[in-house]
């Protein structure tokens, strides 16, 4: 008897404890748990749920680049990532996205397993994961094996331009800001088509939201390309399994045929 | 209140650390704020010290002083040709201009290899050669790039800029040697130049992963013995070499096998001195377990580039479309 009374009471507290852990799902009543640093903690492995590496305008389902995977390899329908709904393209820069979209089986530098270059690179369908360190906060994306290391110290001019760019970052209270520059512009920013020329400059912002999402924000400009400034934002999701670790994606192998089989030996293997 | 409390003792001790007499002479690893000993750093690698030693010197593990004085001699000599060399030649490689080239700085240490004593790889088992001997149809394994280019495939996966493997990727060779080492709690990450690797090491004890998932760069876990960090890596693909895949020193490791366990010990000795050891444990391949030793210098102001290996591959197009051209030319 007595042991059910302390079971029910156990229960019922482990229930208030759990109520009150959950109610406050709000963002602006979150505090997020504190790095070795006393920064927010953002750490751990992270990947986002939605089709904005498809498209990240909004997008009708159809037919993906290869007709010969059927289903496999099309396109979901999916609600678009920009604020205000479209690219500001310039006139010849929205000519561009659309070559680039008739082109995209051959064209886009995913197929072609190159660096994705920010911001693709979190959105793409896999994982990636963000450690923080004394060094600087290093975001290490499976596709690929691209990486970079975020300068927390004085910002840095970049060098040479690069796919994963300079990255300075900084904190706006519990928000890390991490400002790209020397970006090489050859990226793509999905398979759509859309991109950014050699004057890309990307401004991101990562919110701890609760214990399982980020919430992420990128504002692009470059104004070879486009009108005025935009803004993506999306939340990104948590991996929760257990000893979640990031595997290998060395795609190099699997491109090889598509960028040089034209170049092989008759009937070599 | 309670962490601050605790803050203000973490910082009393660590004070009460640097001032404890006795202790300056003798140098002690520095700790991470969460306790673990700190190996962060910028340590590139030096091509200074060659894999095997030459047969000549036994057991001998450092030169004498005259022999070193030869090799910097020697090594003058070479960065004053390369200095003067110019990018133009009449051969065709994809190596870089000699004057980009890092060729270390001498060191007496006689071999990277420590282990067997000879500092030479022990033999490899008669399974393995029979393997190298047969691989792709008697062609063996593609190492350096002797001019055949039927397929990609006839290139290593040095030239295809997939990986240089774990140990490539830290073994020096004449460019990008640049690694560096983060830590968080939980976890110690290698970032390697060669090519944009960042191996993620957990500490937390947790298992391999299922022998069936297969990795260029294994599957690494990592625990402390006093001030240095272990690290086992299994669950190795095949498909790698050991070395920098035949474009590197002479008499490359090779092809290893799927079996292959590698142990790196990596323990800071002195503020400036990272002493990096591997053994490499793949029974199916060599007949011993072998050891390398590489001594890594602190060097705050080396800078870690971007290298994007693939995305700037010419060379494999160029190569495959060249000896298409040549073949044309002789059917006319």
């Amino acid at each position: 008897m007595r042991n059910l009374v302390h079971t029910t009471i156990v229960a019922s507290s482990a229930l208030a404890l759990l109520l009150l852990a959950t109610a406050p799902t709000d963002a602006q009543t979150y505090r997020a748990p504190r790095a070795a640093d006393g920064h927010a903690d953002l750490s751990g492995i992270y990947e986002a749920l939605n089709t904005a590496n498809w498209d990240l305008e909004d997008h009708s389902p159809q037919q993906g680049p290869m007709w010969q995977t059927g289903a496999i390899g099309s396109e979901p329908a999916g609600e678009s990532v920009v604020e205000g709904g479209t690219i500001p393209y310039k006139p010849d820069a929205l000519e561009k996205k659309k070559l680039n979209f008739a082109n995209r089986r051959t064209n886009d530098p995913e197929a072609k397993c190159y660096m994705p270059g920010i911001p693709r690179a979190n959105y793409m369908p896999y994982p990636f994961q963000i450690v923080q360190s004394p060094r600087g906060i290093m975001f290490i994306y499976e596709f690929a094996s691209a990486n970079r290391l975020v300068n927390m110290g004085k910002p840095e001019e970049a060098g040479s331009d690069t796919w994963m760019g300079t990255n300075n970052g900084h904190w706006e209270g519990d928000t890390l800001v991490i400002d790209v520059t020397g970006l090489n512009g050859l990226a793509w920013f999905d398979r759509a088509g859309d991109f950014g020329g050699k004057q890309l400059h990307v401004v991101e912002r990562f919110t701890r939201t609760d214990p399982y999402h980020l919430n992420y924000e990128a504002t692009i400009e470059d104004s070879t390309v486009f009108t005025r400034p935009w803004k993506i934002s999306m939340p990104l999701y948590r991996k929760v399994e257990k000893n979640a670790q990031l595997l290998e994606f060395k795609c190099v192998e699997f491109a090889e045929e598509l960028l040089y089989g034209q170049f092989k030996k008759q009937g070599s293997k | 209140m309670i962490r601050v409390g605790l803050l203000v003792v973490m910082v009393c001790a660590s004070l009460w650390g640097q001032t404890k007499p006795g202790q300056a002479k003798n140098w002690t690893s520095p700790k991470t704020p969460w306790g673990d000993p700190d190996l962060q750093g910028m340590w590139p690698g030096n091509m200074g010290v060659p894999l095997q030693r030459p047969e000549s010197l036994g057991t001998r593990t450092t030169l004498t002083d005259e022999e070193f004085a030869q090799k910097e001699a020697q090594a003058k000599k070479q960065a004053q040709a390369d200095s003067q060399s110019t990018a133009a030649s009449d051969s065709v490689g994809i190596g870089p201009p000699s004057y980009w080239v890092e060729r270390g700085k001498p060191s007496r240490q006689t071999s990277l290899i420590i282990d067997p004593p000879n500092g030479r790889l022990p033999p490899l088992t008669e399974e393995e050669q029979k393997l190298r001997k047969e691989a792709r149809g008697g062609k063996g394994f593609p190492g350096e790039w002797r001019g055949e280019a039927n397929s990609y495939e006839d290139l290593n996966i040095y030239y295809r800029c997939i990986t240089r493997g774990l140990l490539g990727s830290i073994i020096p060779v004449v460019y990008n040697n640049g690694n560096e080492i983060l830590q968080a709690p939980g976890l110690v990450i290698i970032r390697n130049e060669m090519i944009h690797e960042s191996r993620v090491i957990p500490l937390d004890g947790r298992p391999h992963l299922n022998p069936a998932i297969r990795q260029y760069m294994g599957d690494s876990r990592g625990h402390w013995e006093g001030n240095t960090l272990v690290i086992e890596t299994t669950n190795f693909t095949d498909k790698d070499a050991i070395g920098s895949n035949g474009a590197g020193y002479p008499g490359d490791p090779g092809h290893h096998s799927a079996d292959l366990k590698l142990t790196e010990r990596l323990t800071r000795v002195d503020a400036d001195t990272l002493n990096y050891q591997a053994t490499i444990d793949d029974l199916k391949t060599w007949t011993k377990p072998w050891t390398i030793l590489i001594p890594l210098k602190r060097n705050d102001h080396y800078q870690l580039l971007e290298y994007a290996c693939h995305e700037g591959n010419i060379a494999i197009s160029d190569i495959l479309s060249g000896a298409r051209a040549d073949e044309r030319k002789e059917t006319k």
